[in-house]
């Protein structure tokens, strides 16, 4: 990006300097220099006059300086951390589950705010006019509201009026929702699970052998194979297989009300179900207007003539329609993806554990090392902003218009 | 003798179009092709419309019909409906924060000087509106904050822990993006110049702020900023969140302005140049006033980005409107759960500012496009 040459540059470059018949100081050139130079002079100033403001205060206050923090003990518990954790353990591992449940609102955000964007974008282009409008109503009611608005609309008045862990809503006994959080049964896998797990990745990994092997079938011979249907048997089939063969070695591990809670399988504490909410269906709408442009961009001739020479409807939206909206969906996507990440840190307000509320929020007001906790959460922000960039890039440059 | 072939001219009258076949319109025929136009399109419209007759009738009944309108107390709402007493009791603190009882009526000055720059802004002879509204936009925050401070006019003084509510939610959004604006203008020069050090501090800047949680920009500004300053100095709370807020809107400006830039044709920058016109007056008499022009849709949907995340101030502590409500929420003489009455009032008035802006957005823009694609 430092690279790119505008207009203007090109131009300057290309024109002669002819030092002679004018001042010095009228030549373009010369001139950049000393801007420049005035530049990096105001600029070096103002960092010198902020950190010796800042050394002075830190010093009057009585802050230490330095990363030396993070070997302390921390001293306070976290609400959920997805690893072992008690108040005796150290900042850095403080850090690293605030880290982990970030990790964890942000797939779960990204994942149903993805799966709703794109059935409210394409509903958008429903011959039904109720679900035209449903999808419309849809995006411009969440996309207008404060996402923080949201997050405390389903903490404090949707999920905070649940009943109690006594009379909570459940589903054949096994998943149970209350006012406490959802209680779903944990899968706990025994001798013998390792062949299942091994056979899941087996799976896996033949179904990618099975679409390049099909592709390169269609391209020589022009014969089609149902790859959906078979990766579909192949993911499902192959570890139930190997499940019967192994004797279906797991045992499900169900919630069950015992005194006043519930125990056993997984929680999900509100928090996190209120942030996931939230986040999902805000980003939702953003995603959902995202693949309505997609669509949108891919000129109606595209379907007439894929209508012409003879497509069925359903080949028409996936062979024609979708690979040439997702050029425009993709960036789209790239950047709510990122701000999704970056939303997460609402979780203060609802006290969710997330990276920003443990260690920007307890960690610094215990510390006071305002800088360095600030610091380590930005690079960590900007880490994880920078890894979903680089997968969306390599996503986008497969669905990119190849120029031939 | 009679001439046959003089006949009156006789003008040539088409009769009358028959009228469209009745099965094409109508509401019936409308209602065929949107509705039933196939079988799982009927059962689909007919799931809907039988879940919106069992929802929306519940909802006007609570919201409207077996609501409480009047009344000065909880006591007052013994309905199972809505209690928009609650509303009405703290009307004037979601409005105005705790700013001093009497002296309202600065805060609604400021704000109708807002509402009338902006009016202004749109109005004035093309010839003279920006050379007039910039400068108006640009004096708008400090005679603003000079109107609510009171202390430069003589007016009693009233601090700024007791501005808040919604309408510190607007000033300040308004205030951010009016400062930002001419920095935005310069980082996207920055950005766009042919100077290295010039571009790479500039890309720096923009991508720092675009890339940083607002949450983290605003701690900073709460707990860095006071650092950055000579030893006791002290900022006031406001001050520094608005500067985080300049800083954060100049960001995500200064990318709007360099698409804006992007768009302006070259040919009015070799025109400019051919006339012999210097940076400065190619930059401020050509290309800027065309840069505004076509990016004002990108603006406003940043500005209606900055007005949402105004609510973020809450978490730093500052009284605006969400704040106010929560503060309502927990107030022990209306502990009887007015949650959603709150939180659906509130979310009503972000929503219909936030979708009137994008509609005034989607107007300007289909204005400006004059493409013919569709």
């Amino acid at each position: 990006m430092f690279k790119q040459k505008t207009t203007e540059q090109i131009k300057s470059a290309s024109r002669k300097t002819d030092s002679g018949s004018y001042a010095f100081y009228n030549n373009p050139k010369y001139r950049g220099m000393i801007y420049q130079a005035l530049l990096i002079f105001g600029l070096a100033y103002f960092f010198y006059a902020i950190i010796s403001n800042t050394l002075g205060n830190l010093e009057a206050a009585g802050i230490k300086s330095g990363f030396g923090f993070l070997s302390n003990a921390a001293g306070y518990d976290v609400l959920m951390s997805l690893i072992d954790f008690d108040s005796t353990d150290t900042y850095l591992r403080v850090f690293i589950v605030g880290f982990l449940n970030t990790i964890l609102v942000s797939i779960l955000g990204i994942f149903f705010a993805t799966i709703l964007g794109f059935i409210f974008g394409v509903m958008y282009f429903s011959k039904n006019f109720i679900i035209k409008k449903f999808s419309v109503v849809y995006v411009e009611t969440f996309r207008n509201i404060p996402l923080l608005l949201q997050i405390l609309f389903w903490y404090s008045a949707v999920l905070a009026t649940l009943p109690g862990p006594r009379d909570s809503l459940s589903l054949g006994e096994a998943v149970f929702l209350n006012v406490r959080g959802l209680f779903v049964p944990k899968l706990i896998g025994e001798g013998g699970s390792g062949f299942v797990y091994a056979v899941i990745a087996i799976a896996i990994v033949g179904i990618f052998v099975l679409r390049s092997w099909a592709k390169k079938r269609q391209e020589l011979t022009g014969q089609q194979f149902p790859v959906f249907n078979a990766s579909l048997a192949i993911i499902i089939g192959l570890p139930f297989v190997a499940a019967l063969l192994s004797g279906f070695p797991f045992i499900v591990d169900y919630p069950s009300l015992q005194g006043f809670g519930f125990q056993g399988g997984i929680t999900v504490i509100p928090e996190l179900m209120a942030l996931t909410i939230a986040l999902s269906v805000y980003t939702g709408a953003f995603i959902a207007e995202a693949v309505r442009a997609g669509i949108q961009s891919v000129p109606h001739g595209q379907t007439e003539a894929a209508r012409s020479i003879g497509l069925k409807e359903k080949k028409i939206m996936s062979l024609i329609v979708v690979p040439q909206a997702m050029r425009v969906i993709v960036p789209l996507l790239n950047s709510e993806y990122q701000s999704l990440v970056k939303n997460s840190t609402l979780a203060a307000a609802i006290a969710y554990p997330d990276l920003f509320n443990v260690f920007v929020g307890t960690a610094l007001n215990q510390t006071g090392q305002a800088i360095e906790t600030i610091f380590l959460a930005i690079v960590v922000y900007f880490a994880v902003n920078m890894l979903i960039s680089f997968i969306m890039n390599r996503f986008n440059g497969n669905v990119e218009l190849v120029g031939r | 003798m009679q001439n046959i072939f003089k006949t009156e001219p006789v003008e040539f009258k088409p009769a009358a179009a028959l009228p469209a076949p009745s099965s094409t319109v109508g509401p019936v025929a409308w209602a065929k092709a949107n509705l039933f136009s196939s079988i799982p399109n009927a059962v689909v419209t007919t799931l809907v419309v039988l879940g919106l007759i069992s929802v929306v009738p519940g909802i006007i009944d609570w919201m409207f019909i077996s609501a409480t309108w009047s009344g000065a107390s909880q006591e007052a709402c013994v309905s199972d409906g809505a209690c928009w007493v609650f509303i009405r009791a703290w009307s004037q603190q979601f409005f105005y924060g705790s700013y001093t009882d009497g002296q309202l009526w600065r805060v609604n000055l400021s704000l109708l000087l807002l509402f009338v720059v902006i009016v202004l802004s749109f109005t004035l002879p093309a010839n003279s509106r920006l050379k007039v509204s910039i400068p108006l936009f640009l004096a708008l925050p400090f005679v603003c904050i000079a109107i609510l401070d009171g202390r430069l006019l003589g007016l009693q003084f009233v601090s700024t822990d007791l501005w808040g509510g919604f309408s510190l939610n607007v000033l300040m959004a308004a205030a951010a993006i009016i400062v930002a604006f001419p920095f935005s203008f310069l980082w996207a020069l920055g950005r766009r110049s042919e100077m290295p050090l010039a571009r790479s501090i500039s890309v720096i800047f923009i991508e720092f702020f675009r890339g940083v949680p607002v949450l983290a920009l605003f701690f900073m500004g709460s707990v860095m900023l006071p650092l950055f300053f000579a030893e006791g100095t002290n900022v006031d709370k406001l001050v520094r969140v608005w500067i985080v807020l300049i800083f954060f809107m100049s960001g995500y400006m200064a990318e709007v302005f360099r698409g804006g830039f992007q768009a302006v044709p070259s040919g009015q920058y070799e025109a400019a140049d051919s006339i012999g016109l210097g940076y400065w007056q190619k930059t401020l008499l050509i290309i800027l006033p065309q840069v505004i022009k076509v990016s004002m849709p990108n603006i406003l949907a940043t500005f209606v980005m900055l007005f949402k995340n105004t609510v973020f101030l809450l978490i730093i502590g500052i009284p605006e409107v969400l704040q106010t409500l929560l503060t309502a929420l927990s107030n022990s003489n209306w502990l009887g759960g007015h949650a959603v009455e709150g939180y659906v009032f509130v979310g009503a008035i972000f929503w219909v500012c936030c979708f009137g802006m994008s509609m005034l957005a989607n107007n300007i823009e289909k204005k400006l496009d004059t493409s013919h694609r569709n």
